[in-house]
């Protein structure tokens, strides 16, 4: 495990130097988010010109939900830095015959594939996330809860795991596929469901949405569950969901091993 | 079976009909043929190996020979894990290679020539940091081979400047270091010198000769340079269409596939046409330089006779070019696979 860190740790190190080297383009880079990021703000605090809650007695009004953006932002900052950049080279990696010189390491390929690459610009979303976070919190009619404040970085964890395994599936995919230059699209329209309150999807046409992404691909989880432990008083139903996060997070990484493991049991190598 | 009077322990890597086929999607031409590609798909297997058997032992410096597509870098991608075989067993230091278990991949390494393993942006000498990091290289170990290998191929002032502002030769050196560095037992080497000006291959050749020596490594190269194999191999497997054609020493490449020798005269005058052609089978006249093809047992009937008859001021007696040789192999394999192919087909229809 200590080695597995101290790889990691040269990794992250490798990957500011680099990006330190084209220091232009990390500002660049920081800026386009920060933009990307303010816009989105000054979107929701649109809708709260308008309305006083996001679904009627959902406990969704401006603070508690800023409060959930920020957890959003947070977790999605922490899958972009660490994650992302690895996975969507993998399917050059995969075209190109590049994952050749992975696989003949002495080290987890899964490890090396997923954490091998990281985009440190776009920790600034994170940096501004927690910014928010602390700011809507000390909005808050009444303080958190103490068992709030410590399951919250737990389900953080849990909402990256979630993530993580679900790169790594589509990672797996563009294995078996040679190619699959979805993988970026499908990951946008996958998340772009956590973004917003589980609370929306209601009616008709919004129930069984919101249980597949609940049940299925329990992309809902991600956010709704860390942000609503913090923002809303822990009944029955939210501990119920906790426990469904904790059991997720786990099924999610753990099924995203054996898909991966199966994946490069297949893996056809380019030609040289 | 070449070296059979090794025992078996000295098998570093025994190979038993090993096959390796892809399923490929025959693509026809044209939008319609695309569409309906959509919904219907005619595919065809290639066969990159069919069914080699090879051993190797400690210490050995093998060189595979073969055209484009004969399965030379299936076979080291085999050995090396990379993929796992259609049929057949391979025992790479008494691991089976495609389980990619650590202790195996921390004895043995790969440098492909056409591929960049060091971190593109950074300077080798991250990418080195990296490696001692994953092969759990001792610090105290790790200087000692690092300079060792640095100084030998004399690039101490390339290590801190990034892979991707390298030449081509440049680039190659690190990578045989960066290979290096974990001192690997086996070593396969796809193609390393190609695309080299002659300096450099001249300079990677005199560092692998000396690695091997040092450490023992045991090494198969895979190159279509000719000049690689003369310079470093012993042993020489050619194959063609995924078999093996011919495995064995260098020098009996010679013996075995060619029946005549090259007598070059540098005579006083140039010959009267058609004067030379009596002497041998292929003659080639420039001025008064004369090139003979002469059958290996008539060599001594045939050259006092020359000598006596001409105004001869230089000789030279020598086998015919390996490359030719070589070209000449791979010319008749394609020409038998084209034979059976179309047997194949008649015997279809």
């Amino acid at each position: 495990m200590r080695r597995y860190i101290k790889i990691f740790s040269t990794f992250a190190r490798a990957c500011l130097v680099r990006d330190m080297t084209f220091r232009v383009n990390f500002l660049l880079e920081c800026l386009t988010s920060l933009g990307w990021m303010s816009m989105n703000l000054a979107f929701y605090l649109l809708i709260f010109s308008f309305t006083p809650e996001i679904g009627r007695g959902s406990g969704w009004s401006r603070e508690p939900f800023f409060a959930f953006v920020a957890t959003g932002l947070i977790i999605n900052a922490i899958v972009q830095t660490l994650f992302m950049p690895s996975a969507s080279e993998l399917t050059e990696m995969v075209r190109t015959g590049g994952l050749d010189s992975v696989l003949v390491r002495p080290l987890d390929a899964q490890f090396l594939l997923s954490m091998h690459r990281f985009d440190f610009s776009s920790m600034a979303n994170g940096l501004v996330g927690l910014g928010l976070l602390i700011w809507s919190v000390l909005c808050f009619p009444a303080a958190p809860p103490l068992i709030a404040w410590l399951l919250y970085p737990l389900l953080i964890v849990c909402g990256v795991a979630i993530l993580y395994g679900l790169i790594i599936m589509l990672a797996a995919a563009t294995i078996l596929m040679g190619r699959n230059q979805s993988l970026y699209d499908f990951w946008f329209y996958i998340t772009n469901f956590s973004r917003y309150p589980a609370e929306i999807y209601a009616g008709p046409w919004g129930d069984p949405l919101r249980s597949f992404c609940t049940f299925i691909i329990p992309i809902l989880l991600v956010v709704n569950v860390p942000a609503g432990t913090l923002a809303r008083p822990l009944s029955g139903e939210a501990w119920g969901m906790v426990v469904l996060t904790f059991a997720a997070a786990g099924i999610s990484v753990g099924l995203s091993r054996v898909v991966f493991q199966a994946a490069l049991a297949r893996y056809r190598s380019a030609s040289s | 079976m070449y070296n059979s009077s090794e025992t078996k322990s000295d098998r570093i890597i025994e190979v038993n009909d090993l096959a390796k086929e892809y399923r490929v999607y025959d693509k026809p031409e044209g939008l319609w043929a695309s569409v309906r590609g959509l919904f219907r798909r005619e595919n065809r297997i290639i066969h990159a190996l069919r069914g080699v058997n090879l051993s190797v032992g400690r210490g050995e410096f093998l060189a595979m020979l073969g055209p484009n597509g004969a399965g030379k870098t299936t076979f080291l991608k085999l050995l090396s894990g990379i993929i796992t075989p259609t049929r057949g067993t391979a025992r790479v230091l008494r691991h089976l290679p495609w389980d990619r278990a650590d202790d195996f991949r921390r004895r043995f390494a790969l440098v492909m020539g056409q591929k960049n393993q060091l971190w593109w942006d950074l300077p080798a000498a991250e990418s080195f940091r990296l490696h001692q990091e994953i092969y759990r290289i001792d610090p105290a170990r790790f200087v000692k081979i690092h300079d060792e290998l640095v100084d030998m191929l004399g690039v101490s002032h390339l290590l801190g400047q990034p892979v991707r502002e390298l030449s081509l030769g440049e680039r190659m050196k690190l990578e045989l270091i960066a290979a290096l560095l974990h001192e690997p037992e086996v070593l396969f080497l796809d193609e390393p010198t190609i695309g080299l000006d002659v300096v450099a291959q001249h300079t990677i050749h005199e560092f692998l000769r000396h690695i091997q020596k040092q450490r023992s490594v045991t090494v198969i190269l895979t190159t279509h340079y000719m000049k690689d194999v003369a310079a470093l191999c012993e042993r020489v497997v050619v194959v063609t269409h995924g078999s093996i054609l011919y495995d064995g020493s260098l020098e009996q490449i010679v013996d075995r596939f060619t029946t005549h020798k090259v007598v070059t005269l540098d005579l006083e005058n140039a010959p009267a046409p058609g004067e030379m052609e009596r002497f041998g089978f292929s003659c080639e006249v420039h001025g008064p330089r004369v090139s003979l093809r002469i059958d290996r047992s008539r060599i001594a009937d045939v050259l006092p006779k020359l000598l006596s008859s001409q105004q001869v001021r230089d000789v030279s007696v020598e086998d015919v070019p390996l490359e030719e040789i070589v070209a000449g192999l791979f010319r008749g394999a394609e020409n038998r696979q084209a034979g059976t192919d179309l047997k194949q087909e008649v015997g279809a229809v």
